[in-house]
């Protein structure tokens, strides 16, 4: 595609620093997430998670340092980059139907009129949506509405997704399903992920890599807290996973970084 | 259905007695009164005026230049609006010449108008759309401030074109408060039309009635009345089924 050197991350942080009203919130941060790879950044209320996922997205540019993605600095939103919106509610046109919602991808992207059907009832296959595609959002559940949200995200047939707490606003059992679901995808089509929670159970049962973000970040405590892989095969499961000794130990493990400061 | 129509009964009692009570002054103590007639005399002289063919003819020109100037006045201000509304550059320098030129009472144009119009529907109309203008530059500009952010940033990460993005979230985003602007653009243009043919257009219905009035005939003044409210109702009735429709269609948006 472009004159990256394969093996070469997809995204890359670098030196990459937030500061909110004059006062730092994230400390410079390198972090360079691999193609196909899951990476989840957790961390407590105002570590500048969200921001940071919003400068790599190209929504604010970072005040230090710089995101590369693609081997390209990033200076605005690209169609390479899907961006899920935590506040689905807000982020979904309500004017258009679920397949007019995912459409607007497609129409952003200048496919053929005679092409978007097909496409549209894929995704909407894929996210469990088939049986919605006419309905407004507003006739939907929250857990549906999210799943509309990712397909039209999945329709622009990016890189790289990134999700802001996408789950944050659901009940636990929707959260749940729409984990798994969400981790089948990503494994099907081999997208990149970037996803920010505060909720580790969430990140390390979905992560390949968890990134731990404290607060309140001082010289000989950086925001970044710990970087940990999570050696448990793929498919997991809600159960299982969670009983595996190497969750239990990452677990307790980010669960002290981020607990004691 | 039958209790609507007890809805509909008991809603007419106080009207009909009012009527009732009219009629009785006017035939009685009433009688050689200038500014009140009976009812069933404005009646009469409402019937006279649909069977003599005046009373459609002034209505079709009221509402005709009404028409007009609202179209010109929700498009133009409209568009401007929108324009001030999405860029803040625009907004600052628009500002000023907004904020002299919007409380100059349209009617007071009606001189002006005069004299470059002459008499009739283009005088008449352009004064509605002057008047008509500003609320919808105003609202319109609020409306396109109040588009959500969240919506601008889905248009910014899918890549829509400026156009795509005008034309798929901002103006849609703007539809109910476009609608809140179309039925007060509604309300102010039948008024200033009305208001024009009273004090300078020899034409519609503001002309009927003050010719009414002038040649001491207040039946048929009274039937003016009756229907100008009634035409009032009406438009602002089919403006409201407009936005229903809409809505519908716009899955309960607007």
């Amino acid at each position: 595609m472009n004159a990256v050197a394969p093996g070469a991350p997809l995204l890359a942080f670098d030196r990459v620093a937030i500061h909110l009203g004059g006062r730092e919130i994230l400390s410079p941060t390198s972090v360079e997430v691999g193609r196909g790879e899951f990476v989840c950044i957790v961390g407590p209320s105002g570590c500048g998670k969200t921001t940071l996922l919003r400068a790599a997205a190209g929504f604010v540019p970072p005040t230090g340092g710089r995101v590369v993605r693609a081997g390209k600095e990033v200076r605005g939103p690209s169609r390479e980059a899907a961006f899920v919106f935590q506040d689905y509610g807000r982020a979904l046109l309500p004017w258009r139907t679920v397949a007019g919602n995912v459409s607007l991808a497609l129409e952003a992207a200048k496919v053929p009129t005679p092409e978007r059907p097909a496409r549209i009832a894929r995704v909407l296959q894929t996210v469990g949506l088939a049986a919605h595609a006419d309905k407004f959002p507003l006739q939907l559940s929250g857990g549906m509405q999210q799943r509309a949200q990712i397909a039209r995200c999945l329709a622009q047939e990016p890189a790289l997704l990134m999700m802001d707490e996408p789950f944050g606003a659901l009940d636990a059992m929707t959260r749940e399903s729409l984990q798994d679901e969400v981790a089948r995808l990503v494994r099907e089509s081999g997208l990149t992920v970037l996803f920010v929670t505060h909720d580790l159970d969430e990140a390390i049962y979905l992560g390949d890599r968890v990134i731990a973000l404290r607060a309140h970040p001082t010289p000989d405590k950086p925001s970044l807290a710990a970087i940990v892989q999570v050696p448990i095969a793929h498919p997991r499961n809600q159960l299982e996973t969670k009983e595996h000794p190497d969750y239990l130990r990452l677990r307790r493990e980010l669960y002290q970084y981020l607990g004691h400061h | 259905m039958a209790k609507r129509w007890s809805v509909i009964a008991k809603g007419s009692a106080a009207p009909v007695l009012l009527l009732v009570l009219l009629e009785l002054y006017a035939r009685g103590p009433g009688k050689s009164s200038d500014a009140l007639a009976a009812p069933s005399a404005a009646a009469l002289a409402f019937f006279r005026a649909l069977g003599d063919g005046s009373l459609l003819e002034a209505t079709g020109f009221t509402l005709a230049s009404a028409a007009v100037g609202l179209l010109i006045g929700f498009v133009g201000g409209g568009l401007l609006g929108t324009w001030l509304g999405l860029s803040r550059r625009a907004g600052r320098y628009g500002f000023l010449t907004v904020e002299v030129l919007r409380p100059v009472p349209s009617v007071a144009l009606i001189p002006l108008s005069m004299l470059i119009f002459g008499f009739g529907l283009r005088m008449e109309s352009s004064v509605v759309a002057f008047a008509t203008f500003w609320p919808m530059l105003v609202l319109a500009q609020a409306a396109a401030r109040l588009v959500d952010a969240r919506l601008l940033e889905v248009a910014d990460a899918l890549g829509l074109s400026p156009l795509a993005r005008l034309t798929k979230i901002v103006l849609p985003s703007m539809v109910p408060r476009l609608f809140v602007a179309l039925r007060l653009g509604v309300a102010i243009a039948l008024v200033v039309a009305v208001t024009v043919e009273i004090a300078a257009n020899p034409h519609g219905m503001g002309y009927a009635i003050m010719i009414a009035q002038q040649s001491l005939d207040p039946a048929l003044m009274l039937a003016w009345l009756f229907w100008i409210a009634v035409v009032g109702y009406a438009i602002n009735s089919a403006a409201l089924h407009l936005q229903r429709r809409v809505a519908l269609v716009m899955g309960g948006v607007a």
